[in-house]
């Protein structure tokens, strides 16, 4: 179960995905879909600042919701096992799975015992993390994802680009001709109502009929046993209401300690992800209620990647993430390329440093240089996750990384650093190295003492800005010069 | 295979977790909470803001006294023109408006709940900051699946239960309830070009009568 699985349509795979600045390419010549990341994120980012902004208390619920999370990593192990012992207590069935391999072999187990043929599913970019979806195809389940952005991914083979709006990449009349074509209605017309109202009577019969629901968590309570999901639509609440059966899928670190935590992290949550004082529906259930929702509840802990976290202590913070995307919306860099180039159902400021993270570092190793490291995903982050200080400490582990490797001899940018460590470390070789540059540079000189274009590797640098050319003579060149005319 | 992982998983984390001096832990009762814990606003102000962000929602609001709250209940529902409406076993029986067909669930299937036009419960809770509505699906507000299915909640809201912030709403927690739903507004998305669109799976309608039983004025 440890290869990936195959698919009919492309996954976001860090495994196969290009690197970033090769992936970025095709997305920044694509005028459309940049039109649509710009106004999705301005759109969001504009409700973001205006609800921070009248809230009065917001640096201090910030505050509290980023010592709460660390708290809970540090004590991770104990909330996780009172989670289970209370969730159990109350009817619920907890499963651990170590990697996305086994995580998928556990739910294919339970959808087997349900007889399951199809399966309604609430958004979870937990289940797209371990790449779910296509498990379930080849094992002859239908997965019906029932979030409008998710059907929309789901109907048009695409998949999603940002962690709360995920298909903000598309636009109406694209959604239109995606609908048209896998719902069969011919005359729709292509205003978000009338879309929306096609989604509605596309799942409402899904909804009654399907007996097997997966979703993820926004929170699972550690006091209670309680698991949280947080929603617009009601397609959560359907699927949390509706079925026999209720399959949750959870990263180990979603843990909240207490019920009344909820009272910090929703305020947060809701204003970051959305701009809204509150998201419409909030659901949090315990196990299993006699004559309430699903009377079967299994709960999926994922670890996969995530306890490696939690001994760095630099990058333990990543863990902090509550999933609001608001660093997306504020990056200069997710701005432009949108989701896709990051390779990971994680994109954005917070998947360039946890995506290297979950997987091994080099099926990401250009995701933590997809940053200008200008620190607007630290500013807006509801739980203070410092993401440019991790992207630092990524940045320093491939260059680790690098030294090692075999192929450094054949790579400009490392021989390049290599000579320039050699002439910077000796005094004389230095003074040789920037006579030699000088030289060397000369042909490359315009008359008005700037370099404008440089062959080769240093043509990477010339492309987007000028380099001062050397100058005749250097400081120490005068220096001296100046000491033996004194002397004279 | 669970059992198994089950003791990987909490070793890992555990060791994972080694490296951090345990007298370097946070201790949760020392967990900084100096947001805003109680609201400033008088019951006026409150009840002023409660249904300000309802309507911000679009959900429809009318506020009567409790001793005209049976009658108030009636003239909604007539005013809606629903003809068949649902009930939680626990509402008060003289909240059922004769006016129209009642199916109160015992045990009602989901197609018979999908089948009514309305539903009308009490609730636990409103949150005035931000307009929303606390249900703990006691035996007056239903189990989960009546709120959800039919296309309009008449929601009934004492002026007694609408606190100011969202902590205060936790304060209010004896004891954390097994099942909640917070509602605030009818159900929405913007994922198709952030256009805000009403009622995609849940109640497109809601409508909360607010009831002054805390002596406050009308506004």
């Amino acid at each position: 179960m440890n290869h990936p699985v195959r698919e009919s349509h492309p996954v976001l795979d860090p495994r196969t995905a290009a690197p970033f600045p090769e992936a970025a390419l095709p997305v920044l010549r694509n005028a459309q879909l940049r039109k649509n990341v710009a106004h999705a994120t301005d759109v969001i980012q504009g409700k973001r600042n205006r609800l921070v902004a009248e809230k009065t208390d917001w640096l201090e619920l910030r505050d509290a919701a980023s010592a709460l999370r660390a708290h809970v990593l540090e004590h991770l192990a104990e909330y996780l096992e009172q989670f289970e012992q209370r969730c159990t207590a109350s009817g619920g069935v907890v499963h651990w799975a170590s990697d996305g391999a086994e995580a998928r072999a556990i739910i294919l187990a339970l959808l087997r015992e349900e007889n399951a043929t199809e399966v309604i599913k609430i958004k979870t970019m937990t289940s797209v993390e371990i790449q779910l979806n296509p498990a379930l195809e080849q094992a002859g389940i239908r997965a019906i994802e029932t979030d409008l952005a998710e059907l929309i991914l789901q109907l048009g083979e695409d998949e999603p680009s940002h962690v709360v709006v995920p298909a903000l990449h598309v636009n109406r009349s694209q959604v239109r001709e995606i609908f048209r074509r896998r719902m069969g209605l011919e005359d729709l017309q292509d205003d978000p109502q009338a879309l929306t109202a096609a989604a509605r009577t596309y799942l409402r019969a899904k909804f009654l009929s399907v007996p097997t629901a997966i979703g993820g968590a926004n929170f699972l309570i550690a006091e209670t046993g309680g698991v949280s999901v947080v929603e617009s639509e009601g397609n959560g609440r359907m699927c949390l209401t509706l079925p026999r059966t209720m399959i949750t899928l959870a990263g180990i670190e979603k843990v909240v300690p207490r019920y009344r935590d909820l009272e910090v992290m929703l305020q947060v949550l809701a204003r970051s992800a959305t701009g809204e004082r509150m998201n419409p529906y909030t659901s949090i259930w315990t196990g299993v209620t006699p004559g309430d929702g699903p009377q079967r509840f299994h709960v999926v802990l994922l670890d996969n990647g995530r306890s490696a976290m939690l001994g760095r202590e630099k990058e333990r913070q990543t863990l902090k993430c509550i999933r609001c995307g608001a660093c997306m919306n504020t990056c200069p860099v997710y701005r432009q390329t949108g989701g896709h180039a990051y390779g990971s159902v994680y994109p954005g400021p917070i998947g360039a440093i946890l995506t290297p993270q979950l997987m091994k570092l080099e099926h990401a190793e250009t995701l933590p240089y997809a940053s200008s490291l200008c620190g607007a995903c630290y500013d807006v982050c509801p739980v203070k996750i410092n993401i440019p200080e991790v992207l630092i400490e990524l940045r320093a582990q491939v260059t680790d990384r690098e030294r090692e490797s075999e192929r450094r001899f054949f790579d400009p940018i490392y021989l390049g650093m290599r000579m320039a460590n050699g002439a910077f470390a000796n005094a004389g070789r230095f003074k040789a190295a920037q006579r030699m540059a000088r030289i060397a540079l000369w042909p490359f000189t315009g008359r008005d003492g700037w370099i404008h274009k440089l062959p080769g590797v240093g043509g990477r640098w010339t492309m987007t800005r000028d380099l001062r050319g050397l100058p005749r003579e250097t400081f120490r060149e005068w220096w001296e010069k100046r000491g033996k005319e004194r002397a004279r | 295979m669970t059992a198994g992982s089950r003791e990987l998983v909490l070793e890992r984390v555990r060791a994972g977790l080694g490296s951090v001096e345990s007298e370097l832990k946070s201790d949760y009762a020392n967990s900084p909470r100096l947001y805003t814990q109680r609201g400033s606003m008088n019951v006026n102000q409150k009840l002023a803001l409660m249904v300000e962000r309802l309507r911000e929602y679009d959900a429809a609001v009318v506020e009567c006294r409790e001793s005209a709250l049976d009658e108030s209940i009636a003239a909604e529902i007539a005013g809606s023109g629903r003809r068949t409406l649902a009930a939680p076993e626990g509402l008060p029986r003289q909240w059922l408006a004769s006016s129209v067909e009642w199916r109160i669930d015992h045990d009602l299937t989901n197609q018979q709940i999908e089948q009514v036009e309305g539903v009308v419960t009490a609730s636990f809770c409103g949150i005035a900051e931000s307009g929303t509505i606390v249900l703990h699906h006691s035996l007056t507000e239903g189990r989960r699946v009546l709120t959800l299915l039919p296309d309009w909640h008449l929601c009934v809201l004492r002026a007694s239960q609408v606190v100011e912030t969202l902590p205060e709403y936790f304060a209010r927690c004896a004891e954390p309830p097994p099942l909640a739903t917070y509602i605030s507004g009818p159900s929405a998305t913007a994922d198709i070009e952030m256009t805000r669109i009403k009622g995609v799976h849940g109640p497109r309608f809601l409508s909360v009568l607010v009831v002054r039983d805390d002596g406050s004025e009308r506004a």
